[in-house]
């Protein structure tokens, strides 16, 4: 009896290893683990919650990204500072995220800081680094690279769309200039790229001032844009700041209405600052996103040039982190993190801004679907440098 | 106190800022009131500023910081406008439901209050949150937006804030001044605990006060969404900024209160703020600097009010 137990046992633990070497075999025979089967956790941090560009890249990540990937996204609450984000990393880092796209950058230099003293591999959404800032952290090793408008583009956005009412033949403009008296870059670039355009139209200067100078100008006047002729060209209101009170809607009215103002051009926000207080003929140009509101603006006239981000833009972006965190980062031909630009879908025309925002708001067949996203995981810097600069929406949808 | 002595008194400040704003207007080459749109900016923001600090006041008095008001303006406008837009109607339509809407909403704030029995700040608070969150939800985030809308944009006249100012005045005299609620509502004020003892029911007073500042609030939140044809969203107590528009005006109209009725003491006090905005507006004052204004004024006025008998005595000698 005890003979043919012990021959039992005996029998079961050599099955027992036979299996375990079997398993073990089979590991070893080429067939990777799938990266894609583990749900990968990835932190956003937003600087806006409820402006329709922000709606709208949330929209594209939680709507069609999580759809067709295995990933799961945590938002940040409105960051306001460079505490509060740093307090949203802890956040994404208790909750064991393994990447964060940011769209935030009250303190990038701290936010960069912090994800690779935690080894969590971090990107920039929506917006690039500086000069400076790059050479600083390009070698990091947890810091994935940037895609946005470079301030350049921001400028040179500013300067397409004041040109376009130049070119036909408008000379008395209102700005509305958003953050840029709260020093905000882009703002400042855009409105730089509008006063350069009337200074070469109008053969004069801002305030002594031409083309990329006057980016310096407006940072040494506190941020403000001051009316004034520029040559033959006039700018006759201003308005900046986000003041929602009684004083600041009184401006835009003002503005607005101004008879010596025959274009209002904005840095953002036109479609909720000046469209409302418009009078009919004038023009009206605003660099924000494509909305269903923006589309029926332009149909009805009220807005006439429209510089929109695009909401699947971030979605390069996402593949990269995901591509990190796969074990596959992509790295310049130096081993340097990416700083790649991506500039802004512009419609002319209300059929054009319909067409746009059918694409963009789609969450079945959106921008960059996955299909074309796949393709960049694990690509190599060159050919995600070739997708990444053919933005155009005629380049996507090719 | 004589009439003419309390029409002085009631009319010093406000005239005073009129005559002060028009000097630096005028020594700047500008006129204050010169064109159309000035005018209307001025009805508006004294309109606006009214309607919140009517709103404001009447809990505040009772010693309930009501934190909620900014946000029941705004949803009561999202909802507002949303069913305006969806039934293709008109201003006035979107004018009766916002007040409608905006009463329940505040019947609502002050019925978790009475109901919970928590600190009003705390409740108030709270509601704002879920208020500002039910207009982010109904809307997507992406607010309502009517700019191309003519019909609605086209209330914005004189006239039109003109009666809504009126109406809001006369309601507040009748009800405050001339009901019974308005005599049990100035004895809980005055004293509570003597009041409740004397038979006044406190909470259906407290109820009644929410309802009405809710739905002078409903008012106010058309009268901004009306204005330029967007309602943006708020949330993280975004929306309670407007109430501060109306510290100022209360601090003046308490005070104008001694010669006149209080509620004609905010109405003054309401006007004097719309001179100062129209002020900033007409000279272009950038908004840094006016905030420095406005912040310097408030507690010039604050500093006056606290030493008011040190100065007197001071003059006498």
């Amino acid at each position: 009896m005890m003979k043919s137990l012990r021959k039992f046992l005996v029998l079961q633990l050599s099955l027992m290893m036979a299996l375990c070497l079997g398993a073990c075999s089979g590991g070893g025979s080429g067939q990777a683990e799938d990266p894609s089967a583990k749900t990968v956790k990835i932190g956003v941090l937003v600087s806006d919650t409820t402006s329709a560009e922000a709606l709208a890249f949330r929209s594209y990540y939680e709507d069609y990204i999580k759809s067709v990937y295995n990933v799961e996204f945590m938002f940040s609450d409105e960051l306001k500072d460079a505490a509060a984000e740093q307090s949203a990393i802890d956040n994404f880092i208790a909750n064991n995220c393994q990447g964060i796209i940011s769209m935030a950058s009250a303190d990038r230099p701290a936010q960069i800081e912090k994800c690779e003293s935690e080894k969590i591999y971090y990107a920039v959404a929506t917006g690039t680094l500086t000069d400076e800032q790059y050479e600083t952290y390009k070698g990091y090793e947890y810091y994935v690279g940037a895609i946005g408008p470079d301030l350049s583009i921001e400028y040179q956005t500013g300067y397409d769309m004041a040109k376009y009412f130049l070119d036909q033949g408008y000379t008395k403009f209102g700005m509305f200039t958003g953050a840029s008296v709260y020093f905000t870059e882009m703002h400042i670039y855009r409105a730089a790229g509008m006063l350069a355009a009337m200074c070469d139209a109008g053969n004069g200067t801002y305030n002594g001032v031409t083309g990329m100078d006057i980016v310096g100008k407006i940072m040494a006047d506190g941020g403000e844009v001051t009316t004034g002729k520029i040559g033959s060209i006039e700018l006759n209101g201003v308005v900046s700041g986000y003041d929602f009170d009684d004083a600041w809607f009184g401006k835009l009215a003002a503005v607005a209405n101004d008879p010596e103002v025959e274009v209002l051009l904005a840095v953002g926000s036109g479609q909720v600052t000046f469209a409302g207080f418009k009078p009919e003929g004038k023009m009206l140009g605003d660099i924000d996103c494509y909305t269903a509101d923006s589309v029926g603006l332009m149909e009805a006239g009220t807005l006439n040039y429209l510089a929109g981000k695009f909401s699947a833009s971030i979605g390069p972006i996402f593949a990269a982190t995901l591509s990190a965190a796969y074990g596959k980062p992509i790295r310049t031909s130096e081993g340097n993190a990416f700083a790649l630009s991506q500039g802004y879908w512009v419609a002319k025309d209300a059929e054009t801004a319909k067409k746009y925002y059918e694409v963009d708001s789609s969450v079945t067949d959106p921008a960059y679907s996955k299909e074309q996203l796949d393709t960049l995981i694990g690509a190599s810097y060159d050919d995600f440098a070739k997708f990444v600069s053919a933005y155009s929406f005629d380049e996507i949808k090719k | 106190m004589s009439r003419g002595k309390r029409i002085a008194g009631a009319l010093a400040i406000p005239a005073g800022v009129l005559i002060v704003c028009m000097l630096i207007s005028m020594s700047c080459g500008v006129s204050l009131f010169g064109s159309p749109l000035s005018r209307i900016t001025f009805v508006r923001a004294g309109a606006n500023v009214l309607l919140v600090t009517f709103a404001l006041s009447i809990n505040l008095n009772s010693g309930r910081f009501d934190f909620s008001i900014g946000s029941a303006a705004l949803l009561s406008s999202v909802i507002s406008s949303m069913i305006t837009l969806k039934l293709n109607a008109g201003p006035v339509v979107m004018l009766i439901l916002s007040v409608v809407i905006g009463g329940i909403l505040g019947l609502l704030s002050g019925f978790v209050y009475v109901t919970v029995k928590l600190p009003p700040i705390i409740v108030s608070l709270g509601m704002a949150l879920f208020y500002e969150g039910m207009a982010f939800t109904l809307t997507g985030g992406h607010g309502v937006s009517f700019a191309s809308n003519t019909a609605l944009l086209g209330f914005g006249t004189v006239t039109n804030y003109l009666l809504i100012s009126a109406a809001a005045l006369i309601l507040m005299i009748a009800v405050f001044d001339h009901t019974s609620f308005g005599y049990e509502y100035k004895a809980l004020v005055s004293g509570q605990k003597v009041a409740v003892n004397t038979g006044i029911r406190e909470v259906p007073n407290a109820l009644i006060c929410y309802l009405i500042a809710g739905a002078l609030m409903g008012a106010q939140g058309f009268i901004s969404a009306t204005n330029n044809g967007a309602i943006t969203m708020s949330l993280n107590f975004g929306s309670i900024s407007p109430m501060f528009m109306a510290f100022l005006p209360m601090f003046i109209g308490g005070f104008i209160g001694r010669y006149t009725s209080d509620k004609v003491g905010y109405l003054l006090g309401a006007l004097t703020s719309a001179t100062i905005s129209l002020t900033y507006i007409r000279l272009d004052i950038p908004s840094s600097t006016q905030q420095i204004v406005s912040a310097l004024l408030m507690v010039t006025f604050l500093i006056y009010l606290n030493n008011e008998g040190k100065l007197k005595q001071l003059l006498k000698h």
